[in-house]
């Protein structure tokens, strides 16, 4: 059994939807019609993502066994990427150059892009990048192992194909209204504005003058605060 | 006028990370979560401050002591808020280490608790981290909550708000 990392950063998201029970069928049924599909033989530059689970890193299964551990599912993604390495292409096209005996025009650098491409891309491996996520269904909130913006968007979009649930990341306005806070405090996070905290211009001002230190300045009213 | 997208609160995030040093500072960084569970706090050996201004810089101070360093005083005298800070959060003798990025609350370099010699199996070392993982997303988000009890009173310019200002001019802090 794979080890789950012990470090790392992670991004959550709150879960607003209706998932399948991981262990049922329906739920490995909506993995698998997004599971990762290969680009090793491809010809194209090219990304494709889907999922994987912990036990099989090809998309082949989903045994609820590699992934629920206690209360949280382990989801794991897979992004796959191909392009063409840029030193080949630099290499290719020095040689080009040296044999024309000139700089190659942009039509010409651009016909020895696809022509490389086409003759390279399929023996060119792609990049392998496997991010994992835990999805607590109790706590309706999710894990991303990861904290990439594309990542994430990738991660967010394959949860909504899958699933028909959104992916809500956390953030400071959206994690209080998560909290427990009673209904008054909640009203008054839409009016709170940055604290102008004192400048040390303000402050300071009177004591390099005189000696003595400035009282604190006070502080301004916040919208609606009373 | 309601403003729900995430960037117009990320400054809730800063301020709560600046709370943070204040209330470490003024009160001890023990927290009583409730049925017995006390969580310590204790603000590491990173420190980013937001610019004051668009057109200012970020200030990162690393390694040693930053929150006693010369350049922490300043900026906190020019009423910087902490973007980014490193934390050590312990409860009981399980200890965690995070950076936790405040316009986003997303939380970096996350360091687990050792596993516990009870996890014998590769299938309890697992579930331990696991569980780890969602326990210091609860513990930043009790924090958060905590902040927010104050932040969010009708008289918190007044009261915290203006104990936290004093707390940051003060030249004698460190």
């Amino acid at each position: 059994m794979e080890k789950f990392k012990r470090g790392g950063g992670f991004l959550a998201f709150f879960v607003a939807g209706a998932i399948p029970n991981p262990e049922g069928a329906e739920f490995a049924a909506a993995l698998a019609k997004q599971r990762f599909r290969s680009i090793e033989d491809a010809a194209s530059e090219e990304t494709s993502s889907g999922w994987v689970s912990p036990g099989d890193p090809t998309g082949g299964s989903f045994a609820h066994e590699d992934m629920v551990v206690g209360d949280a599912v382990w989801l794991r993604l897979r992004i796959d990427k191909k392009v063409l390495p840029g030193k080949w292409l630099a290499i290719h096209r020095a040689e080009a150059e040296r044999s024309v005996g000139r700089a190659l025009n942009q039509r010409e650098r651009r016909e020895l892009k696809t022509d490389l491409l086409e003759k390279l891309l399929p023996r060119v491996l792609p990049s392998v990048n496997l991010v994992d996520a835990l999805w607590f269904p109790a706590r309706k909130v999710t894990l991303l192992m990861n904290t990439a913006q594309a990542v994430a968007e990738t991660f967010a979009r394959l949860f909504a194909q899958s699933f028909a649930a959104r992916l809500e990341p956390v953030d400071p306005y959206l994690w209080a209204q998560q909290l427990p806070l009673d209904g008054e405090h909640k009203r008054r996070l839409d009016e709170v504005s940055p604290v102008p905290w004192p400048r040390l211009e303000r402050r300071a001002g009177p004591r390099q003058r005189g000696g003595s230190r400035a009282e604190p300045a006070p502080v301004a009213q916040e919208g609606g605060a009373s | 006028m309601k403003r729900t997208d995430a960037a117009s609160h990320a400054f809730l995030g800063e301020e709560f990370l600046t709370w943070l040093w204040f209330r470490l500072e003024t009160e001890g960084g023990e927290f009583d979560l409730g049925k017995g569970k006390v969580l310590g706090v204790v603000l590491d050996d990173f420190l980013a401050f937001a610019p004051s201004e668009q057109d200012e810089t970020e200030q990162i101070l690393r390694k040693g002591l930053p929150t006693r360093s010369a350049e922490a005083a300043a900026a906190l005298r020019g009423g910087r808020r902490l973007r980014r800070a490193k934390l050590l959060l312990a409860v009981g003798e399980r200890q965690w280490s995070v950076v936790v990025d405040g316009p986003t609350l997303g939380l970096r370099s996350v360091r687990l608790p050792e596993d516990s010699e009870e996890a014998e199996t590769p299938q309890d070392r697992n579930l331990e981290r696991v569980q780890h993982f969602l326990e210091v997303h609860d513990l930043v988000g009790a924090l958060y909550h905590r902040f927010l009890q104050q932040r969010l009173r009708p008289d918190y310019l007044k009261t915290t708000a203006e104990s936290q200002a004093q707390w940051m001019s003060d030249p004698n802090r460190l």
